[in-house]
């Protein structure tokens, strides 16, 4: 069931969420395929395993998409407790899609206990121009209402910032504050402490 | 067909594009003459050794790899006019994301026509050919009736009657299709595709009244039964091309209904889930080592569908127990017995996200359509004995098993996405729609084998099923923060910011009165539960043990006697919502809502010892026609709230709520919340002096 290691690259769980129809999957195929291939099987073992380097160093992003079950709403938590770091996709297409994201913010936030985690946020379908009912603006404000940062996205030909955008949430990871952590488990230890005294 | 025997003889020689066609090529070498060895000894010593070459010869088979529709429609038969049976399968399955049958139906027929038409020339294969499309028709109606269902008129089906009538008089055809446009025509009202589970029929002649199962005291081998029935139902009647990508993943509202059974599934698993996390919280005056219990007698419930190969309830159990609110409580957690939370583990594993949920997938494979359950990975100590003691027990008994459908919804959405619909020059690629079959196929086995379960149905299961509260996220997470509160809490302000933010979450939860600092929950009321006894009333040592935790003074309140004293099974909850708390809180205000059960009876004359009841919330500005629309909605009545009455069940008499009153303070608290709703009986019958017949012996 295990995989033999690879290198010992750290492997990296990204998880991507967002409402149904804003174009998560096609993010997803986009970066792991490429070009359209017609024998594409989803149901292969290392379907969403993609070694990438990003500046200069080698990791495996392992990228888990759960597109199509959105509305097993009661799984949600169960595999946002798996995610190193996640893209929280709307479709500027759909007001009801941006408006949930903070939903999905939320509750990231909750299963991971935590007042801050990597988490990019993705403009998706900029490409329908006519359609866009999102602009930039509320996206970015959006974006800095939740403390963190925004990139738009097309998964359509010629894609634009697929792959700059999973390697930013690499980035993201990557530069999480140390010291941020540092002080959760100082608080921790306080606590404790208090609970001791008391 | 015999692709395991005759796969080393292909050979891929490449496409062939005609007008509106595209196909890939396969050179196949086929026996030229009959063996003398068996056929099945071929696949295993293909060798060019023991038969020459000249016994061989080699043919060209093209498969439609992209076309218009026409020639899609066409390529139902091959060039010798002999029915694809494979082809028309995955035709079938899938033509939908880019036709309807209207449009199927048109080409069909025109194809049958142009086949008699003389210009085309008169040939015994033009003959075979329209008997072929005759099949296709056959196969077409007996495999996916539901596509000729367009009530009022059916359309579609009298067309096809109108050339049955003039090509193919007194057929076997035009008599099918006479009988099914009959049947329709009977069926007055549309069916749905989807009949909720029966939860809702009234059933008659029970003689215990609210009598009802209670965690975690159950029976789990038949709750674990209970669960798989419901899902089963579910099962068969899904519709597998209501999966598909291009129906479920790309639908909006308009269309939903065009995915109703898939939803239907959906719902009943999010159902599960919710209740296994409201089973657990409901109650958070219960000692952790009570709560325990709660979540043991779910792994086992899990653990018996894991035998029965349900994975769908499986997981919703796992969910729940996985969902924060739940997975947080890590006192509760200790208080469970190591082996159970072994069992917990490896019931989880089977749903790993890890490699592309390798671990699920393998499972079903190897199981999908086995008899029984014993597939378990080297770690699985406590499934390994699980399925040892099983396999001594069950020599003839077989299941069926149910999938967790979600992963098959994925996979068809990625192949939705990565596949393009249409290839050069706007052909509809086919070889999509093969790949998206060899999904629906794997479902519609399973669907086969769910045949094999054999359950008895329990009413009383339904109704402890459709009673059970399920808590907004915003209570769940009320509740899970009182029960221990966050580890990570030397700032209260930080639970309360969080639970600032909570509340932005109120536009997708539904209850809108539950902005409270505490409320009454009315559990059970099954007085012989040893749950109901006195140990489960609020004890100021709880009381004060549960709010030391928090850096607050401890919280109110009203242990207010006449509430706590005299309801045998009254629960208080304080919420972690402390900061409302003003110090002289005790005294001005009481708990902002009630959970009250409520009880629908009709006025007809069978109506002895209903039990079914639903659990609903009353806050405290609620008036009378506000609650009666409330309970309505959970009974799933529709109508005017004016022509209903609403009663709360004393033990020895009916209290009638008046048409405005404040429900809240009206109701008697002294005892059990138990209502009943009931139409207005016409003038004459006063609601006071007539006795419910169903009301509550207590």
């Amino acid at each position: 069931m295990t995989r033999p290691p690879n290198e010992n690259l750290p492997a990296i769980k990204l998880v991507v969420v967002g409402d149904g129809g804003v174009g998560k999957s096609a993010i997803t195929i986009q970066f792991f395929q490429k070009m359209f291939v017609t024998d594409y099987d989803p149901t292969i073992e290392d379907s969403y395993l993609q070694h990438v380097e990003v500046d200069g160093q080698w990791c495996i992003l392992d990228v888990l998409d759960t597109a199509g079950q959105e509305e097993f709403s009661a799984m949600r938590e169960q595999y946002m407790r798996k995610g190193d770091g996640f893209l929280l996709v709307y479709s500027v297409t759909d007001k009801n899609s941006y408006e949930n994201i903070i939903h999905f913010h939320t509750q990231i936030l909750r299963v991971k206990d935590r007042d801050v985690y990597p988490m990019l946020l993705v403009a998706n379908k900029v490409d329908l121009v006519h359609l866009r009912k999102i602009t930039e603006e509320q996206g970015r404000e959006l974006a800095h209402k939740l403390g963190i940062p925004y990139i738009e996205t097309s998964a359509k030909d010629p894609p634009l910032n697929i792959d700059a955008t999973f390697h930013e949430v690499v980035r993201i990871i990557r530069n999480q504050p140390q010291a941020e952590l540092e002080k959760r488990k100082k608080k921790k230890l306080q606590i404790l402490n208090k609970c001791v005294l008391q | 067909m015999n692709d395991a025997d005759s796969l080393p003889t292909w050979r891929l020689w490449g496409e062939e594009k005609t007008d509106g066609a595209l196909y890939t090529v396969y050179l196949k070498k086929v026996r030229y003459h009959r063996p003398t060895k068996s056929v099945s000894s071929s696949s295993y010593s293909d060798s060019d050794d023991e038969i020459s070459h000249l016994e061989w010869e080699t043919v060209r088979v093209r498969f439609v790899k992209a076309g218009t529709l026409k020639k899609l429609v066409e390529a139902l038969a091959t060039d010798d006019g002999e029915l694809e049976t494979t082809y028309i399968n995955v035709f079938l399955a899938t033509y939908r994301s880019f036709s309807n049958p209207k449009e199927v139906l048109k080409l069909l027929l025109q194809r049958y026509e142009e086949l008699l038409s003389p210009v085309n020339g008169i040939s015994d294969n033009h003959e075979q050919h329209r008997k072929t499309l005759i099949s296709a028709l056959h196969v077409w109606l007996d495999s996916y009736p539901e596509d000729f269902k367009e009530p009022p008129h059916h359309s579609t089906l009298r067309q096809l009657l109108q050339f049955c009538e003039e090509y193919l008089p007194t057929t076997e055809l035009e008599a099918k299709v006479r009988h099914r446009l009959d049947k329709y025509g009977r069926e007055s009202y549309p069916e749905s595709l989807l009949t909720p589970p029966p939860t809702f029929a009234m059933r008659t002649g029970g003689t215990i009244s609210w009598k009802t199962y209670r965690l975690p005291e159950v029976p789990v081998r038949h709750f674990a039964e209970q669960l798989t029935r419901m899902d089963m139902e579910l099962f068969k009647k899904l519709v597998p091309h209501q999966c598909l990508g291009a129906i479920w993943s790309r639908r909006d509202k308009s269309r939903s209904h065009e995915a109703a059974t898939v939803l239907a599934t959906v719902n009943q698993f999010n159902a599960v889930s919710f209740r296994v996390i409201s089973s657990i919280l409901v109650d958070p005056q219960l000692k952790a080592n009570e709560r325990a219990q709660i979540i043991v007698c779910w792994i086992d419930i899990a653990q018996e569908l894991r035998v029965l190969k349900n994975f769908s309830s499986l997981k919703a159990i796992i969910s729940g127990l996985q969902s924060n609110p739940i997975y947080r409580l890590q006192k509760t957690w200790q208080a469970i017995p190591k082996e159970k939370i072994e069992l917990f583990d490896e019931l989880a594993r089977i749903f790993s996200e890890d490699n592309n949920q390798w671990a699920q997938r393998e499972l079903l494979m190897r199981e999908g359509t086995a008899k029984f359950a014993d597939t378990v990975g080297e770690n699985d100590k406590q499934l390994q004995k699980i399925f040892q003691k099983q396999n001594n027990h069950i020599a003839n008994i077989s299941f069926g098993t149910i999938p967790y459908l979600g992963t098959f919804l994925t996979d068809l959405t990625m192949i939705d996405t990565a596949i393009p619909d249409t290839i050069s020059d706007g052909l509809i690629n086919f070889d999509k729609r093969r790949k998206e079959f060899e999904v629906l196929a794997q479902i519609k086995l399973l669907q086969g084998a769910a045949n094999a379960y054999h359950l008895p149905e329990d009413s009383m299961f339904d109704r402890w099923f459709d009673s059970l509260l399920v808590l907004d996220d915003r209570e769940a997470y009320q509740l899970t923060y009182q029960i221990e509160p966050s580890s990570n809490s030397s700032n209260t302000a930080k639970v309360k910011k969080k639970s600032v933010g909570h509340k932005k979450n109120d536009s997708i939860a539904s209850n809108s009165s539950s902005n409270s600092s505490q409320f009454y929950c009315d559990f059970d009321s099954m007085p012989s539960s040893p749950h109901n006894s006195i140990d489960r009333k609020l004890s100021p040592s709880q009381m004060s043990n549960s709010s030391s935790n928090s850096s607050l003074p401890s919280l109110d309140v009203s242990l207010n006697s006449s509430h706590s004293g005299s309801a045998n099974n009254k629960l208080q909850l304080s919420s972690i919502n402390m900061s409302t708390l003003s110090p002289n809180h005790s005294q001005k205000n009481s708990p902002d809502f009630y959970i009250i059960k409520v009880t629908f009876e009709t006025d007809c004359v069978e109506t002895d010892g209903i039990v079914l009841y639903k659990s609903i919330m009353l806050s405290n500005n609620e008036r009378t026609p506000q609650v009666i629309r409330n309970a309505m909605l959970k009974l799933c009545l529709e109508g005017n709230p004016d022509s209903y009455t609403l009663a709360q069940v004393l033990p020895d008499k009916e209290m009638m709520l008046p048409p405005n009153a404040n429900v809240y303070y009206a109701v008697n608290t002294a005892y059990n919340l138990n209502f009943i709703l009931r139409p207005k009986a016409s003038e004459d019958s006063s609601s006071t002096g007539k006795h419910s017949k169903g009301k509550t012996k207590s």
